[in-house]
C-alpha cells in the first residue's frame, strides 16, 4: 500500500500537483496530442477539434453551473454571441482572427453582464428558465439584426491566418484549438485554486455563510457569469472557425443540453471531470455510428435518416444513466478506481 | 470612548411577530459575553442582526462608533467581525483546509485575471494564507482531517471547522451561536478551552450564545439575559444565575407570585 508523501515548501501546498507522477502523465497526454494529427486520418483530426472545442465550452459552463451552483441553459445563446462576434468581426470589419478570438470572449462577458444583473437574485430552476430566455432572445436578435448580422442568411467564415497558415481546416485548426483548450484548462486551475474560485464554491455549498466571510455576492456571481461566458464565447469563435459557417441553426437548444450533460457526466465542479465529459460525449456519437456500421447495412441507413433522434436519445439516457447510478460522474469513477488501486489488496 | 460594541434601543420585528424588542447592551474590548435565554426568546435573531444577516426594525448598533445597521453583510468580515452558526453552515462539498481559506477571503486581492495567472503575488498570498490556516489547524488540533471534505465529517468536528473558518477571518470580535450544542463533554471542553486561550492569547472578544449554562457559568465575564425579546437581567455569571427573573424565566414564575 502506498503512503502518503510529505510536502515540506507552503509552494508545494498551493501548486497544482507536487507529484511528478501525475506531471509526467499530463506531459505524455499533451505529447499524444500534438502527434495525434500526424497519425490519424482527416476524419478522426475533425472529431478531435470537434471534442477540444467542447471541452472549452464545458470548462466555461462547469465555472458557472458546478463550481458557483448557478444553473444555465443559455449557452447556446453565449456560444452563438461568440460565433457571430468572430464572424462579424472578421468577415465585415477585417479583423485579424488573433484580435477577434479574444474580442469574441469580451463581448460575450459584457453581454453575460445583462442576463447576469437580473439573475441575481435567482437561484436553481427560476435561474435556468431566465438563461433559457436569454437564449430565445439572442435567437431572435441575430435573425432579426440583419444589418449586423445578416440574419436567416448567415455569415461564411473564412480566411482566418495565423502565422500565415490557414487555421480553419487540418492540423492548423488542430493545434490552435489544442492551444485554446490547454490554455483554458490551465487558466480555470488557477481561478478554481484562488480566493475567486473558493468564493463561487462557497456561494453553491452556503450563500448566507460566505457572505458572512466576506464574499460579496453580487460581485462574485457577475465574475462567475462573466469568466464563464468569455470562455463560452471563444468555443463559440472556435466553432465558427471550424464549420466556416453561423447561422442560427447551428445554436439550437439542444447544445445547452448537451452543454449541461457533459459536465453532469464528467462530474459537477471538476475540470478533469469536464475534460472527460466533454470528450466522452463528442465522440459517443460516432461510437454508435460504428456500432450500426459493424452490425449491417440496414441498420446504417437507419442511423442516417435518425441521426438526431438517436443522438437525442442516447444524451438523455446518459444523463439518466449517471444521475442515477454515479452522480459523482467521471471523475467520480476515476476517484474509485484510483482508492481501489492504491488500496489493493486490502478492501479499504 | 467610544464602546467595543454598542446596542441601543435594538427592535426587529418579522409581520406581527417582535422577535426582539428594545434591546440595549455593550460588549467591552476583550470580554466573553454570553446571551442566553429560553428556546425562542431572540437570541439568534439578535445575532443575524449583530452580523447584518437581518437589518433591525428600529434601533441602533455600534461596533467601534460604525453603524452596522448600514453596512451588508459581507463588509463585516472586513471590520473584523466573524461568527458560526447555530445549525451547520460550512461548505460541506470542500476540504477543511478550503473552508478555512474562504475565511481568509478579505485578507487576500487577487481578482480573477491575476487569479488565471497565478503568479508573482497571487502565488504569495495564497502561500500566506495556506501558512495562516496551517496555524488553524494546528491551534485547533484537526490536522488530521484537513484534506476531508467537511461533509463526511462528524458534527463536533465541523463545527469545529465552522470556528476555524471564522478563525481565518482574524477578527477582533468573534461571534458563536450554540458552539457546543450536540457536542460531548470531552468536545465541549475542548471548545471552552480553545475560547479562554482565544480570548487570553489574542485578546479577542467572544460574544457568544449559549445554552450551555456549565460553559457559561465557567468562561464568561458577563452575562446577559433575554426572554420573549426582551432583555431581563446581565451581570457577573453568579449575580445572574441568582436573580430572580432569571429564575422565573427558566423555570416558570410561582403561582404565588402571579
Amino acid at each position: 500500500m502506498r503512503t502518503g508523501h510529505f510536502k515540506e515548501r507552503t509552494g508545494q501546498l498551493v501548486a497544482l500537483s507536487d507529484s511528478k507522477v501525475v506531471w509526467s502523465f499530463v506531459a505524455l497526454l499533451f505529447a499524444l496530442a500534438l502527434v495525434a494529427p500526424f497519425v490519424l486520418g482527416n476524419y478522426q483530426v475533425t472529431l478531435l477539434v470537434s471534442a477540444l472545442i467542447a471541452i472549452v465550452g464545458a470548462v466555461g459552463l462547469n465555472m458557472l453551473t458546478g463550481t458557483t451552483g448557478l444553473i444555465s441553459l443559455g449557452q447556446a445563446g453565449f456560444l452563438a454571441v461568440g460565433a457571430y462576434t468572430n464572424a462579424i468581426l472578421m468577415m465585415d470589419f477585417g479583423w485579424p482572427v488573433w484580435l477577434s478570438l479574444p474580442a469574441a470572449g469580451v463581448v460575450a462577458a459584457l453581454i453575460s453582464i445583462l442576463v447576469g444583473v437580473p439573475s441575481l437574485r435567482l437561484k436553481g430552476l427560476y435561474l435556468a428558465i431566465t438563461t433559457l430566455a436569454f437564449a430565445f432572445i439572442i435567437n431572435h436578435v441575430i435573425l432579426y439584426a440583419e444589418w449586423l448580422t445578416h440574419g436567416p442568411n448567415g455569415i461564411f467564415v473564412s480566411g482566418a491566418k495565423l502565422f500565415g497558415f490557414d487555421i480553419q481546416k487540418g492540423k492548423p485548426l488542430y493545434y490552435t484549438a489544442l492551444a485554446v483548450a490547454a490554455i483554458v484548462v490551465f487558466a480555470a486551475l488557477n481561478i478554481q485554486r484562488s480566493r475567486i474560485g473558493r468564493a463561487w464554491m462557497a456561494i453553491r455549498d452556503h450563500d448566507i455563510a460566505a457572505r458572512v466571510m466576506g464574499v460579496d455576492l453580487v460581485r462574485y456571481k457577475l465574475y462567475a457569469f462573466m469568466v464563464s461566458s468569455f470562455i463560452v464565447g471563444i468555443a463559440g469563435a472556435l466553432i465558427s472557425l471550424q464549420i466556416r459557417f453561423v447561422n442560427i441553426d447551428v445554436f439550437a437548444l439542444i447544445l445547452s443540453i448537451e452543454a449541461l450533460a457533459i459536465i453532469i457526466l464528467g462530474g459537477l465542479g471538476s475540470i478533469a471531470g469536464a475534460i472527460l465529459g466533454a470528450i466522452f460525449l463528442s465522440l459517443l456519437p460516432e461510437a454508435i455510428r460504428l456500432f450500426f456500421d459493424t452490425f449491417s447495412d440496414t441498420n446504417s441507413s437507419f442511423y442516417t435518416t435518425y441521426v438526431y433522434e438517436i443522438r437525442g436519445i442516447t444524451y438523455g439516457v446518459v444523463i439518466i444513466a449517471f444521475l442515477r447510478l454515479k452522480p459523482e460522474g467521471l471523475i467520480g469513477l476515476w476517484r474509485d478506481i484510483r482508492k481501489y488501486w492504491s488500496n489493493w489488496p486490502l478492501a479499504y | 470612548m467610544t464602546a467595543f460594541l454598542e446596542l441601543s434601543g435594538v427592535t426587529k420585528r418579522f409581520g406581527g411577530l417582535v422577535a426582539v424588542s428594545d434591546v440595549g447592551l455593550t460588549v467591552e474590548q476583550g470580554q466573553i459575553y454570553s446571551l442566553i435565554g429560553p428556546n425562542g426568546a431572540g437570541k439568534t435573531t439578535l445575532f443575524n442582526l449583530i452580523s447584518a444577516v437581518f437589518r433591525p426594525t428600529s434601533g441602533s448598533i455600534l461596533f467601534e462608533g460604525k453603524d452596522l445597521t448600514r453596512l451588508p453583510t459581507h463588509a463585516l468580515a472586513r471590520l473584523g467581525i466573524a461568527r458560526t452558526f447555530q445549525n451547520l453552515a460550512v461548505f460541506k462539498h470542500e476540504t477543511v483546509v478550503n473552508n478555512l481559506l474562504v475565511g481568509m477571503h478579505t485578507h487576500l486581492r487577487s481578482d480573477p485575471i491575476s487569479a488565471a495567472i497565478f503568479w508573482g503575488r497571487t502565488r504569495r498570498e495564497e502561500m500566506q494564507a495556506r501558512d495562516r490556516v496551517e496555524e488553524i489547524i494546528d491551534f485547533l488540533e484537526i490536522e488530521d482531517i484537513r484534506d476531508h471534505p467537511v461533509g463526511t465529517l462528524s458534527y463536533g468536528q465541523q463545527k469545529r471547522v465552522e470556528l476555524g473558518r471564522a478563525l481565518a477571518v482574524s477578527p477582533k470580535l468573534l461571534l458563536l451561536d450554540e458552539m457546543v450544542s450536540g457536542m460531548n463533554q470531552e468536545e465541549r471542553e475542548d471548545i471552552a478551552r480553545f475560547i479562554l486561550d482565544l480570548k487570553d492569547e489574542l485578546g479577542m472578544t467572544v460574544f457568544m450564545v449559549e445554552h450551555d449554562m456549565g460553559i457559561v457559568m465557567d468562561i464568561s465575564d458577563h452575562v446577559c439575559v433575554v426572554n420573549y425579546g426582551r432583555k431581563i437581567a446581565e451581570g457577573a455569571p453568579a449575580e445572574v444565575a441568582a436573580n430572580p427573573a432569571v429564575i422565573d424565566a427558566y423555570l416558570g414564575a410561582k403561582r404565588s407570585a402571579a
